[in-house]
């Protein structure tokens, strides 16, 4: 109820068992409990990015249900992939983990598309639970007349005005579902890559672009200032927070695009260890803080257990790959 | 008058005593996180993130952002007294700073810091008060064009940065802007000179570089200098700033300050850019410019300013329209999105007491920053009398943990060894690093922004001239080039009077 009481009591569990693990030194039996020491969590982006808001939150409702100082760990560079392998290469014992999105699958893919050694590949790492998938909109800015998508892809077609759409970068989680859509709609388009999500919509809002796929999360604000106006949604259904928004598949285009957040494991990491960070996770989603810090954030919490989550990445990665081989080498 | 009952309503919330305390311990922090090199506004505010979910939005923003502008009045300390640079925007004090604190005024130089980081602050909050809504959407019309002539009026000012020879400064700044050019190339995500390295994916970060050309390279370099011996504890009188010192540091620190906001508001431009055009400005409006790079107090007034001016700035965007600057005040958004409290339009109507309690608690941290530093520079004087042979292994060892604790990477770490090295024979050889700190801040943004540009008007140059703001900032550019080739013709440049009096020394 109160989240006062909630983080002092979590964090005062956490303090009584760092001091506990500190004063007593490692008894036999620590390798069969997990954890017995601090987890650590890469975060691949920069603090504040999309895995980062969500970790946070979850690290500090896990604490209490481990009854172990979870860590957040930045380790930001090239777009992810430098956590993302970092996570790859740790050891496989369950305290260290990673929190990654959407682009995880791509990585591999742009590294055969450019000729360079794959540094790791989906089969690296064992989903444990997804917490957050933010269907993607399409929007454009109030400069432009467009009220329907149709409307859009029609001028966009046509060519009568210099249409650009903006993104968070080459290959990036707001490039790959425009990409999958422009393929889709035979439309050719100006791309103006940007250095990460924030300067991405700063293009848009200041009209040096004027088309972008954001999450709604990060739209929000905006769209219902009036300085966005959503087009269409990537999600399989209708957007709770965008009820008047149409999906991509009732304007008749068969794409789904979604900005998730999900723990992973390195492979070869213990099954009775994934198996407590499952069932923590699972507690930890439900958690009301968790689900209210989100619902802050303008998420609903999508939590998916391993085996739907295996599912849903594996048909995401997918998407994902093809998305990267449609942009192709630039 | 509405804004006076605003600010009236702003002043309840911060003066609550609850979020007083929070405020403190913000810029107690700040001061902390500034001063420890490496370890930015950054890492701090993200550590301390989770800490402030138990907390309500105003308390947990304030604290934050404390954090924030407390760091920029931090990081001027240990670029004075040990030539480090405790915070990326305090490169250009490391110059004048130091070389105040090598004539035996360090009190007056961490004084005036002080004080030029309290009224550019002050000032950048009542401009934040004033005039936010209006600025960020002015604020917005910078796009790619303009923030590429923004850059090369930056690198036309680089020109007169050089405290040596002009050959020399351009030397470094072109050092400067290829080693920028290191990393994934945004635009066709080749990587470029990064040796299949994945750190060096994003480039090179400013902080290894920075920490090791300036304060690794002057470390390195103590031993073969002919040791000063004891260095004389000041008398508190001579702790403060004469009044001569005073005197010479009003202009710059004004300057500073309103050069710093506007700098500061434009979204995706960082401070550091800021102090480096108020150095640059400074030293060319200055009578004596021979005298930077030699403890010219307005090579301290105005950068310190301009940084702090430049925070503040910051805040504009990401209040009133909610988009973050850069990563700081990424993270600051991210903290109130949590909060339940989305900046943007609309904060100032839905949640009044959070966005004017939020300013009028700048105003208050301001005076205690003021407060805390203050008395501590007696303190922080002191440091310098710790012999070196005790003092000079703690710094690196600092030096060390903070870089590897930016990305928690050791390739960081090496950079600022390596770095380390070449600042020792930069020294040796008298070539001042500023320039190529300079390069390296500017090359990735200028390239992005001119490719950006030209992607915009599908490669037609005239973007740049047709768009009024670009052109106008062309225009100033021109006419700086015009009016230095002027006193270049008629023969009466200062470097040359300068050379002459060099080589009448040798």
């Amino acid at each position: 109820m109160d989240r006062r009481r909630f983080v002092a009591g979590s964090a005062a569990t956490a303090a009584t068992a760092a001091t506990a693990a500190a004063l007593a030194a490692p008894p036999a039996w620590s390798q069969e409990v997990y954890p017995s020491r601090p987890v650590s969590f890469i975060n691949p982006f920069p603090p504040g990015g999309a895995a980062d808001v969500v970790a946070r939150p979850l690290a500090a409702v896990l604490e209490p249900i481990l009854k172990q100082p979870m860590v957040i760990e930045t380790k930001a560079g090239a777009a992810g992939q430098v956590g993302a392998q970092f996570a790859a290469a740790a050891k496989p014992d369950g305290y260290t983990l990673l929190i990654h999105i959407v682009s995880i699958s791509g990585f591999a893919e742009v590294d055969r598309l450019y000729g360079r050694q794959v540094k790791f590949t989906n089969d690296d790492f064992i989903p444990i639970a997804r917490f957050i998938a933010d269907p993607m909109v399409l929007v454009v800015n109030d400069q432009q007349p467009f009220k329907t998508l149709k409307e859009f892809t029609d001028a966009a077609k046509a060519k009568t005005n210099d249409l650009i759409f903006s993104s968070s970068g080459l290959h990036g989680a707001l490039h790959l579902p425009m990409a999958l859509f422009l393929k889709a709609a035979g439309v050719d388009m100006k791309h103006l890559p940007t250095n990460g999500g924030g300067p991405a919509l700063t293009a848009i809002l200041g009209n040096n672009s004027q088309v972008l796929c954001s999450s709604i999360a990060a739209a929000n604000v905006h769209l219902r200032s009036g300085k966005l106006r959503a087009l269409a949604c990537f999600g399989a259904q209708r957007a709770p927070a965008l009820p008047d928004v149409p999906t991509m598949k009732e304007l008749g285009y068969n794409i789904e695009f979604y900005l998730w957040v999900g723990m992973f494991a390195p492979k070869a990491t213990p099954e009775n260890v994934i198996t407590t960070m499952r069932q923590a996770s699972k507690q930890a989603a439900s958690d009301d803080k968790f689900v209210r810090a989100m619902k802050n954030l303008g998420q609903d919490v999508a939590y998916l257990d391993q085996p739907d989550f295996k599912a849903f990445w594996d048909a995401d990665a997918k998407r994902v790959q093809e998305a990267v081989r449609t942009i192709g080498k630039v | 008058m509405e804004i006076f009952d605003n600010l009236l309503l702003g002043f309840s919330v911060a003066f609550r005593p609850d979020v007083l305390i929070y405020a403190f311990l913000g810029c107690l922090v700040g001061t902390l996180v500034g001063m420890l090199p490496g370890i930015g506004p950054l890492a701090g505010i993200s550590i301390l993130l989770p800490v402030t979910f138990g907390l309500d939005a105003t308390k947990a923003i304030v604290m934050l952002a404390g954090i924030y502008y407390g760091s920029q009045y931090g990081g001027s300390t240990t670029s004075i007294l040990m030539r480090i640079p405790g915070e990326a925007a305090s490169v250009m004090t490391c110059i004048d700073g130091y070389a105040m604190a090598r004539k035996g005024r360090a009190g007056a130089a961490l004084a005036i810091a002080a004080v030029g980081s309290f009224v550019a602050g002050t000032f950048g909050v009542i401009m934040l008060t004033l005039v936010a809504p209006p600025l960020a959407n002015f604020a917005l019309r910078f796009g790619p064009p303009e923030y590429t002539a923004l850059l090369v009026l930056g690198l036309v000012f680089l020109a007169y940065m050089s405290t040596t020879s002009l050959a020399r400064t351009l030397i470094m700044a072109c050092v400067g802007l290829l080693l920028g050019c290191i990393g994934i190339d945004v635009m066709s995500g080749h990587f470029r000179y990064a040796f299949d390295i994945k750190e060096l994916g994003d480039g090179i970060g400013l902080v290894p570089v920075a920490v090791g050309l300036f304060g690794l390279g002057e470390i390195l370099s103590t031993p073969s200098k002919t040791v000063v011996g004891k260095v004389v504890p000041p008398r508190f009188a001579e702790l403060m700033p004469s009044r001569q010192e005073w005197r010479q540091s009003v202009m710059p620190v004004a300057r500073g300050s309103v050069l710093g906001f506007v700098v500061g508001i434009v979204p995706g431009s960082a401070h550091i850019i800021a102090s480096f055009l108020s150095y640059a400005v400074e030293k060319r409006v200055s009578k004596t410019p021979e005298e930077f790079g030699k403890g010219a107090v307005a090579g301290v007034a105005g950068p310190e300013s301009a940084n702090n001016a430049a925070s503040t700035g910051a805040f504009v965007p990401m209040l009133a329209l909610g988009l973050p600057t850069g990563p700081v005040t990424a993270v600051l958004m991210a903290a109130l999105l949590i909060h339940g409290v989305p900046p943007g339009p609309q904060l100032v109507t839905e949640h009044p007491q959070v966005f004017w309690g939020f300013i009028a608690s700048m105003y208050v941290g301001n005076l205690m920053l003021l407060a805390l530093n203050l008395p501590l520079v007696g303190l922080f004087v002191r440091v310098l009398q710790i012999p070196y042979a005790y003092l000079y292994p703690l710094i690196i060892m600092f030096c060390i943990v903070g870089v590897y604790l930016v990305n928690n990477s050791i390739v960081d770490v090496w950079i600022m060894l390596i770095m380390g090295l070449v600042g020792y024979a930069l020294r040796k050889f008298h070539f001042d690093p500023a320039p190529l700190v300079l390069g390296l801040v500017i090359a990735p943004t200028f390239e992005l922004s001119l490719r950006q540009s030209l992607v915009m008007s599908s490669g037609n140059w005239t973007i740049f001239f047709t768009r009024p703001i670009a052109g106008v900032l062309f225009a100033i550019c021109g006419v700086l080039l015009a009016l230095s080739a002027l006193s270049w013709l008629r023969q009466k440049d200062w470097r040359e009077r300068l050379a002459e009096t060099e080589t009448g020394k040798k």
